[in-house]
């Protein structure tokens, strides 16, 4: 069921009815029926999966149980490694083991040996990476003793399986979400309204900005050979725009979603495209995956404490840990290198948190911004790509500049209308994003002049007919 | 709660009419223009009566010139084919045809061996061109049955034009703003009804020839068939040629034309089963000839 069809359209309307209507003086019930309707929600992608989520969840309520009732630290360790094992080891069986199966393959081919493995044809389940992440992060903090743990299972299975971040996150805290769905909720105007002005500027940025950037970004990709150097730019562009039109518009329905139902989620964006370099980038995409890294990773391996080696080390580690999380690609382990490597130089200078507590803008930050940006899309290059060669074709096409032509954006009235559009919902979203970085506001604002334009540009700009689904999903 | 309803409710509500507004408005400008055939149909083309109207996908759009055949024939006749169509839309353009109270005396069904053989047909790409005339029972009946999925965006937009408008925005809502602008702009053919694909540069020889056998299963056929004898309309099936493939008929009728092997050069094709320019020259000369023997032969 995606966010953007017409069975959320029915779903998320009914849901909240009985919530609010029916079970608002009891908060169990409340509960219930939001585990309910998640596991329905998940369901609908494919119902066998369901198993694996229910095991998933009822596997780190019990260890974490065991954990807290652990008489010695040794119990206690036994129950925190048979959680992480088996998290880890479903994540590794349905995510990686093609990948390293097929990767090994092909080693021992470039030394002269030949092996064939046995290659799983499974299903990627949805969501998988981001509800183990749940799952770990609740399990080290019970072992880490910050937390304690869950002992109503309802509410804990509801933590874990949360509809509106269940499939593409964010990446919820057991310290931040737990507490919210133990809590009597009531109804709240405010919340409730700026609940819809989000889902509202989500569709916008999904439906108008990235399913709108992929119609360019898939034909270029698809063949990068036969492109110029200008239009291969512009490609990485477009698909910086539909990555974060994508997955920030997911997260933007996602908590607009939860605040319908009075539960606040972790923000995941903080208008990224205006980051002053790399640090402040990763400050501001994904927040919940790289806060997730820091602190279940970077930290316990030593963080920044030790010297600059370590944490060049650190840094690498999580760097890679993070791209491989999106997917068995080595694309993607690349793309985490690049960035690795983009960051490295800031650390060395100790400039990687220059940009914290800096959120005033001047004209002198233009170039800041657009180098940034730059390097960023440069990076995307490889997340976009399928293989390797491609976004080698790719990028050595990028710098081909004896070919400079716009010929695939003008090439018929169909393919200006596109770049037409492409262009007004971008400018669009950076003005917008633009007024709320100036006036220091961090959630999205929105009169209601703005959200009938909003509006109007989402029925009369939306790519209906070619909907794609979302990209984060398949991580 | 009360008020998030009431104000969720009217902001909703106010927001649905005047979108269906500016819907209504975009359907309104495009059913005046004659941007698509559908409507150049009813806004510009000004005779009622035709010698014979050519019926098709994009094969019967680019092989069949009426103007040359006209010339050829002394006979008057109009290409109401569609590109990326199939039987079923024929069989609607042609009860839009009738419907606008015109006649012909024939009705040239220009099929594709995988066409005809589609027994379940489904809903064309360009099918939305006909949205303007939704409130004719034709059009919504056609949409009604070919939207098979639980949203018919076509169908809704009986009662609600936004739904269909903001499905088909690039093909219908921008299209319309430049109808309003220009009503008579035709979107890629001439005031008879023809369009003609460039000489292609690729090369087409590598094809091996393939032998394909014209069986009608489309249960639209059936309903072309009936729809031409109730208006008196004699039907003439023709097979376009094709690069290197033959078309055998199942039923050898004398209404069938098979130009299916007529040419073979492949400086003449466009692909492998369009013609281009000089195609379409020598394909609508081979076609008029058979037509002018028709003619003589007693034909209306």
């Amino acid at each position: 069921m995606l966010f953007n069809s017409l069975q959320y359209l029915a779903f998320l309307p009914l849901v909240f009815a009985i919530y609010w209507g029916v079970n608002n003086k009891f908060l169990k019930l409340q509960n219930l029926l939001l585990l309910a309707a998640s596991y329905y929600f998940y369901a609908c992608w494919d119902w066998r999966f369901l198993f694996l989520l229910v095991f998933s969840t009822g596997l780190d309520y019990y260890t974490g149980l065991k954990m807290k009732d652990a008489s010695t630290v040794r119990i206690k360790k036994f129950w925190f490694w048979l959680s992480i094992g088996i998290n880890v080891g479903f994540l590794g069986i349905f995510k990686y083991y093609n990948f390293f199966a097929e990767s090994f393959a092909e080693l021992l081919s470039g030394f002269g040996f030949q092996a064939n493995f046995w290659t799983l044809q499974v299903i990627l389940p949805v969501g998988i990476s981001f509800y183990t992440f749940h799952g770990l992060s609740y399990v080290i903090d019970i072992y880490k003793n910050r937390i304690e743990p869950e002992r109503n299972i309802v509410d804990y299975s509801l933590f874990v399986s949360y509809f509106p971040l269940l499939v593409a996150g964010p990446i919820e805290r057991a310290t931040h979400l737990l507490p919210q769905i133990k809590k009597r909720r009531h109804f709240n105007y405010d919340q409730a309204i700026q609940g819809v002005k989000q889902i509202i500027w989500g569709l916008f940025k999904k439906v108008v900005i990235a399913d709108n950037c992929a119609f360019f970004v898939n034909q270029l990709f698809d063949q990068p050979g036969n492109y110029s150097a200008s239009e291969l730019w512009l490609g990485a562009v477009l698909f910086a725009f539909q990555i974060y039109g994508d997955f920030s518009g997911y997260s933007d329905i996602a908590l607009g979603t939860s605040k319908l139902f009075g539960i606040e989620l972790l923000k995941n964006f903080n208008f990224p495209y205006f980051s002053k370099d790399i640090a402040d980038f990763w400050r501001r995409w994904h927040i919940s995956l790289s806060t997730w890294f820091r602190d279940y990773l970077y930290i316990p391996l030593g963080g920044s404490q030790g010297g600059k080696k370590m944490r060049l080390r650190n840094t690498m580690i999580i760097f890679l840990v993070s791209g491989f999380w999106h997917g068995a690609n080595w694309t993607f382990i690349v793309w985490g290198l690049i960035h690795a490597l983009l960051f490295i130089p800031l650390l060395l200078s100790d400039n990687n948190r220059k940009h914290l507590s800096d959120s005033a803008y001047g004209l002198k930050d233009l170039p800041k911004v657009l180098f940034t940006f730059l390097l960023v899309c440069l990076a995307w290059v490889f997340f976009r790509a399928d293989t390797l060669s491609e976004a080698g074709t790719y990028i050595s096409g990028m710098f081909q500049f004896h070919e400079m032509s716009l010929n695939l954006f003008l090439k018929n009235g169909k393919y200006v209308l596109f770049s037409g559009i492409c262009f007004i919902s971008v400018s669009f979203l950076l003005y917008t994003e633009w007024q709320h970085i100036k006036t220091s506001r961090a959630e999205i604002q929105l009169s209601k002049v703005s959200l009938l334009l909003l509006l109007g540009m989402i029925f009369f700009m939306g790519a209906f007919k070619n909907q794609m689904s979302f990209i984060y999903f398949q991580f | 709660m009360k008020r998030f309803l009431y104000k969720i409710g009217i902001f909703g509500l106010l927001v649905f009419v005047l979108l269906n507004g500016i819907a209504f408005l975009s359907l309104y400008f495009l059913g005046k223009s004659c941007l698509y055939k559908p409507q150049y149909l009813q806004n510009g083309v000004k005779e009622n009566q035709f010698d014979y109207l050519v019926l098709g996908s994009s094969i019967g759009l680019t092989t069949l010139n009426t103007k040359a055949i006209d010339s050829l024939t002394g006979k008057r006749g109009l290409n109401m084919s569609m590109d990326d169509t199939s039987m079923g839309t024929h069989y609607l353009m042609l009860q839009h045809y009738y419907a606008l109270g015109k006649k012909t005396d024939n009705v040239v069904l220009t099929v594709t061996p995988w066409d005809a053989v589609d027994s379940i047909p489904e809903l064309g790409n360009n099918d939305f061109q006909f949205i303007t005339y939704l409130r004719e029972d034709y059009a919504y009946q056609y949409y009604a049955s070919m939207e098979k999925e639980l949203f018919k965006p076509l169908t809704i937009s009986t009662y609600f034009p936004l739904i269909g408008v903001s499905y088909y925005n690039v093909e219908v809502f921008y299209p319309s703003l430049l109808a309003t602008v220009h009503p008579n702009k035709r979107n890629r053919f001439d005031d008879r009804g023809n369009y003609t694909y460039p000489v292609n540069t690729s090369d087409l020889k590598g094809k091996e020839q393939e032998v394909s056998k014209l069986l009608f299963l489309n249960p639209y056929y059936k309903k072309i068939v009936a729809l031409c004898k109730e208006n008196n309309s004699e039907l003439v099936v023709y097979i376009a040629p094709m690069y290197k493939r033959q078309v055998v008929l199942a039923v050898d009728d004398p209404k069938v034309i098979n130009h299916s092997e007529f040419l073979s050069d492949s400086k003449l094709f466009y692909d492998h089963i369009h013609v281009n320019h000089l195609g379409r020259a020598e394909a609508s000369a081979e076609f008029a000839k058979e037509m002018r023997i028709l003619f003589e032969n007693g034909e209306k």
